[in-house]
Order: structure tokens, then C-alpha cells, then sequence
């Protein structure tokens, strides 16, 4: 693996430099939020951020895209066009917790069976540049919880670590090395590695917050029909914003817009706190109020995901804690589960 | 890469309106592509989203035989947007389809065994799927005594009625049709899908019954396959949820860690027992 030294205050540069070559996601501070959108070369980046606001899994998987197109013929509306394009683009400096999010999307959206072209085409275009947290962000971040470190290449191409006066730079995959001329060529001594991996334990130990979601699994197995569940939603909204806000959230509805001859069918992104999410035409919903829906979000994550993919759907972000307007908090909903 | 999103263009080659409130018809599709017909090979029991470009996707379950060569059917009853869409259409029309999705019947645990058909009202289609698929030519040999029971509220909402006809002409058939309340041209069955079977009363020896009707239907009828000593492991079924993307994706229709559209919708008695109760 190659590995150099690149200077701090040339972070933003190697970005805008990048940018006039392809297309570049990086953190843009917007009124009070940093999120991650496409600059231009002559945009200014903000990599001083904590976390962005909203994951950056829109980047794969936008809140609304066209699947395909659709025209009006003499014999009814028929196809006319896939809509799947990707252009060569880099996310640049994302958390290592929303990366790891990305490896955990690709379980799902890159199964043997039923690949899904939109999602695949765009990670297979996109690099992903890491940026650790040698300090932790928030007091609500418990990634160390969930099979995350704060400093992990995971779902990174190239991984960014704060070593003092320079960023180390690690080229993780074959993706992440062709993007090495961006870089410079200051090889990284040995030196930088044993002070990239004492900030790393450093770093692991500054996450306060702990959840036990490790053992909730065989205990979530055998309580689906557990009064604990009544706990929950007594205060959620069905808002959403958990779920729009999560890294690993993923479902989506599908529909149909038409104008004048022209239609497109759209994806975009739904969630399971809303009633109509699972309504069926006849009226009957097999989630029929708010407890049920904060049964299958807990449930999906630490178990559901469990049991398919064998990993935990969460990644300890902790923007589901931070948002939710009436302070529900998953990692105590982990934690009383686990005293089920 | 197959996208699995796309639909195959299919052109309405025929519109059969199966029940006497019209509500219910049966559309057979032909693809615009003849050799999208293999790419569409399919197993009873599956189904298909049927795309209506402007209005959207509804899952289907797939009501011809793979037996039935140059087409594909599927019996729709008239309930939402899209389904509402579909049986103001014209035959010509040109429209999508994709598929076909979910596991199937299980073919081969049903081989050489008997095979129990049990069906209420609507959710006959993916059975009469079965049936035509279980009795066409050499296939016929390859299931032991076949014994059907198919019920409808009236005579009128009966699906398929010439084909019930031809089924009971023949004899490695066990044809039992009721209604739950005949007219004056009625000739047949009176009684409710449970009680025909508790009359019929087929054995349990090598036999497996695969039921799909309304909920209320299978609640009662249930008990008397218990009661016939059938195992959990012979009493097949198959689930209906909410679907969008039909592929395992969107994350509407799981029922616990499966879902319905990719792991089933097909399940044993005994695998339901295994999932949360949530459908």
C-alpha cells in the first residue's frame, strides 16, 4: 500500500485541483450545516467539520432518481431509456463511519442475485476519501459500539489521518491509487505510521458513549411480542428525519411523474416510520401504528440485518440521536433491550 | 449488469373478464420481444410487477402455466391506481412487466406426492397456475391424486369457469367446486371452503395441501387439516404484502428477516411459524 505526507493547508487545494478534473463531493458549509455537495474548482471546501449533517449516502443512493424514461406512443406509454449514468467523481473526505455505512449498503444493493445497476454503477465510479477523527466529533458518536473505529480505512479508497502538521495519506485500494498524482510525492516514514497509530488508540478511547448492541441480537430473537415495545413511540412523530438522516437507511418507494408525452419513473427515499409505507390497497396495514414501525427500525438494524447479512445495520453516527425533534435515543433503546 | 428495474415491453393481447361484477379480469400479454419469453421463464407460484408507464407497479402473481406457450397471464382484480389503470385498457395497449419474482410452488417437494388444492374467491390465480401446470401431458405422472377445492361467495365470482368444466371432465382430477350460496341456475356445491374440506376429507398419507385464499378462509380451514393429521411441514401457502421494488430492496414487505417478494412469497406452515407474526 502506498502511503505519503501531504501539508495540512493543502487539504483544500488537492480538493479544488481534483475538482477541475472530475466531479468532487466534498463538506460545504451552508448557513449552520456542513453537507456534502459538488464543488467547483474555484469552490472553497470545508474540511474543519465535525460531521456532516446529513450522510453522505446520497451520493450513491440520492434522495430522488430517475430509473428510467418513458414516452406516450399511439398504442400507450412505453419505455424509451434506462436512465443509469455515473460520471468519475470523488467524495472527498467523508467520516469513517459513513464509510463504513458504504460497505454495509453494498451488501445489500451488491448481492449475487438482483444487483442494483443505479447503486453499483455509482460506487463503482465514485473513490471514497476517508478523514479520520483523530478527536471524536460529538458526545453522541459511538461507532467503537458498532464495528467502527475513528480511524479505519473501511469503505475507504484513501484514508486521510490528522497526524499534526501533516494529513498521512493512505492508498487503501487500486481505486484510491490512481488518484495519487493529486497528492504530491512525500513518502510517509515510518515515523508518521507509529504516530498515525497512537492517535488511532488514542482516538478509539476518546469515544465515551458505549452501547450494547453486540448482545441485544439473541435477546431481540425472542422478544418480538414484548411489552417493552409500547416504550418507544409514545413521543415519535413519524417524522422521519431518524431515517433520512441514517447512513445504512436504504428503503425506498417507487413512482411515476408525467408530463405532456413524457414520463419518468423515480426512486426516492421512504422510510418506515410512515403509516403508508406498508398500507396495503385493501386498507390493512401489518404495521398499523407507530410501535410496530419503532419495532422493525430497532429490529432491522440489530437483528434483520443480523440474520441476512451478519452484520448491524448501524454505525454509530449518532445523527438519529442528535435530530430527533422529541429526543429519542436509540442507544438507550439499546440499552434497555438489553435488559429484556 | 441486468437491471432488474426495467420492465420487458408486452403488448395486451387479450382481455377476459372473468366475474359477473366485472371487477376481476384476467389479461393475457404477449412480449414485444419474442425472446424476452425466455428470459421469462417462470415456475407456478411466482409473480410479476405489472408496469403501467405513468401510474406505476403492482405485484401480480402469475396465473398461466410455464406450460402454456406465447404468453403469459395474469388474473387482476380492479383496488388501486394502478390496478384501476389496467382494467380501463384496451387490447393493443402496450404496457411492461417485469419479472418474474419471488420463489415458486415447491416443485420438487411436491413430486410424487398428493397434492390438496385449496382455494378461496380471488387467490385462485397462482393455483390455477399449478393445476394446468401439474396436468399438462407427461407432468401428469409426475404427482400422485390430485384433489382440488375451490370456493366463491356465488357462482358469479367463480375465475376460470370454462376451465373448471374441462378439469372435471377428467379423471386423475378430484374437481370439488362450491359456493357459499348458489342461484337458481346453480347445480353444484353449497358450503363454505372449510366444511367441503372437512366432507372431502383427503388423507393425509404422501399428501401435501397447498391453500390460498382470504385470511378468514385459512383461519378456518386450518383447523381442518390439523385435524386430518396434516404436519405444518405439508401445509403450503403464500403471502401477500405491500411491495414497490420486488426484488428484496425497498424494505416494505419483510416479514421478520425475510421478505416476501425474494424469500417467498411461498412459505410452509412451519417456516411462518419461524417469522414474526407481522402480515
Amino acid at each position: 500500500m502506498e502511503k505519503c505526507l501531504i501539508k495540512k493547508d493543502a487539504l483544500a487545494g488537492i480538493a479544488k485541483k481534483m475538482a477541475g478534473d472530475m466531479l468532487v463531493w466534498a463538506p460545504v458549509k451552508k448557513e449552520d450545516n456542513v453537507l456534502f455537495e459538488p464543488i467547483r474548482k474555484d469552490d472553497e471546501p470545508f474540511f474543519a467539520y465535525l460531521n456532516s449533517k446529513n450522510a453522505p449516502k446520497n451520493v450513491f443512493f440520492p434522495h430522488t432518481e430517475t430509473l428510467m424514461k418513458f414516452t406516450r406512443t399511439p398504442k400507450g406509454m412505453a419505455f424509451s431509456s434506462e436512465a443509469n449514468t455515473a460520471d468519475q467523481s470523488v467524495l472527498f473526505g467523508v467520516r469513517p463511519c459513513d464509510a463504513h455505512s458504504f460497505a454495509l449498503l453494498d451488501k445489500l444493493f451488491d448481492q449475487e442475485k438482483y444487483q442494483d445497476a443505479y447503486y453499483i454503477t455509482k460506487r463503482q465510479n465514485t473513490t471514497v476519501i476517508s478523514m479520520a477523527c483523530v478527536k471524536p466529533p460529538y458526545a453522541t458518536c459511538f461507532c467503537t459500539s458498532v464495528d467502527g473505529e475513528p480511524v479505519s480505512s473501511e469503505g475507504a479508497d484513501i484514508l486521510l489521518t490528522d497526524i499534526g502538521s501533516d494529513y498521512l495519506t493512505e492508498f487503501i485500494t487500486a481505486k484510491g491509487e490512481k488518484l495519487t498524482k493529486y497528492f504530491g510525492d512525500v513518502k510517509a516514514d515510518t515515523a508518521a505510521e507509529t504516530k498515525k497509530n497512537e492517535i488511532a488508540e488514542k482516538a478509539k478511547v476518546a469515544i465515551k458513549s458505549k452501547i450494547p448492541a453486540h448482545e441485544i441480537k439473541p435477546i431481540l430473537d425472542v422478544n418480538f411480542d414484548n411489552p417493552f415495545w409500547n416504550t418507544i413511540h409514545g413521543k415519535c412523530l413519524a417524522c422521519g428525519t431518524c431515517t433520512y438522516l441514517c447512513p445504512t437507511c436504504h428503503c425506498f418507494d417507487i413512482s411515476d411523474e408525467v408530463k405532456g408525452a413524457d414520463g419518468i419513473r423515480l426512486r426516492s427515499w421512504d422510510s418506515c416510520m410512515f403509516p403508508l409505507f406498508t398500507k396495503e390497497t385493501s386498507g390493512h396495514n401489518p404495521r398499523p401504528s407507530q410501535k410496530e414501525r419503532w419495532r422493525q427500525r430497532a429490529m432491522h438494524k440489530f437483528k434483520y440485518y443480523v440474520d441476512n447479512f451478519n452484520a448491524i445495520a448501524c454505525v454509530g453516527c449518532g445523527r438519529c440521536v442528535m435530530s430527533c425533534p422529541v429526543n429519542i435515543d436509540i442507544r438507550k433503546v439499546v440499552e434497555d433491550i438489553s435488559k429484556l | 449488469m441486468q437491471n432488474p428495474y426495467i420492465p420487458y415491453p408486452v403488448v395486451v393481447d387479450k382481455i377476459i373478464t372473468e366475474v359477473d361484477t366485472k371487477d376481476i379480469k384476467t389479461f393475457r400479454f404477449k412480449f414485444v420481444n419474442p425472446e424476452d419469453e425466455q428470459k421469462y421463464a417462470y415456475i407456478p407460484g411466482q409473480f410479476g410487477e405489472l408496469s403501467i408507464y405513468g401510474k406505476g407497479e403492482s405485484p401480480i402473481g402469475i396465473a398461466s402455466s410455464p406450460t402454456q406457450k406465447g404468453y403469459v397471464e395474469f388474473t387482476v382484480q380492479k383496488a388501486g391506481v394502478v390496478t384501476s389503470a389496467l382494467h380501463e385498457m384496451e387490447e393493443g395497449t402496450l404496457m411492461g412487466l417485469r419479472g418474474p419474482l419471488g420463489n415458486s410452488w415447491p416443485l420438487e417437494f411436491l413430486e410424487g406426492k398428493n397434492i390438496v388444492i385449496v382455494g378461496g374467491g380471488f387467490a385462485f390465480t397462482t393455483l390455477r397456475s399449478l393445476i394446468n401446470y401439474m396436468i399438462f401431458g407427461d407432468n401428469r405422472k409426475r404427482f400422485g391424486n390430485i384433489t382440488v377445492i375451490y370456493g366463491a361467495r356465488n357462482p358469479g365470482l367463480l375465475l376460470y369457469k370454462d376451465e373448471l368444466i374441462e378439469w372435471q371432465k377428467r379423471e386423475d382430477l378430484n374437481i370439488n367446486v362450491t359456493v357459499d350460496k348458489g342461484d337458481a341456475t346453480w347445480k353444484g356445491r353449497e358450503g363454505f371452503v372449510p366444511t367441503v374440506c372437512k366432507e372431502v376429507a383427503p388423507s393425509k398419507e404422501n399428501a401435501v395441501a397447498v391453500i390460498c385464499g382470504p385470511p378468514v378462509m385459512i383461519r378456518f380451514t386450518l383447523p381442518v387439516f390439523f385435524d386430518l393429521g396434516f404436519s405444518k411441514e405439508n401445509i403450503i401457502t403464500s403471502l401477500e404484502m405491500r411491495m414497490k421494488c420486488g426484488i428484496g430492496k425497498c424494505g416494505r414487505c419483510n416479514v421478520g428477516s425475510k421478505y416476501v417478494c425474494k424469500d417467498g412469497p411461498v412459505f410452509s406452515l412451519a417456516e411462518l411459524d419461524k417469522l414474526t407474526p407481522e402480515y
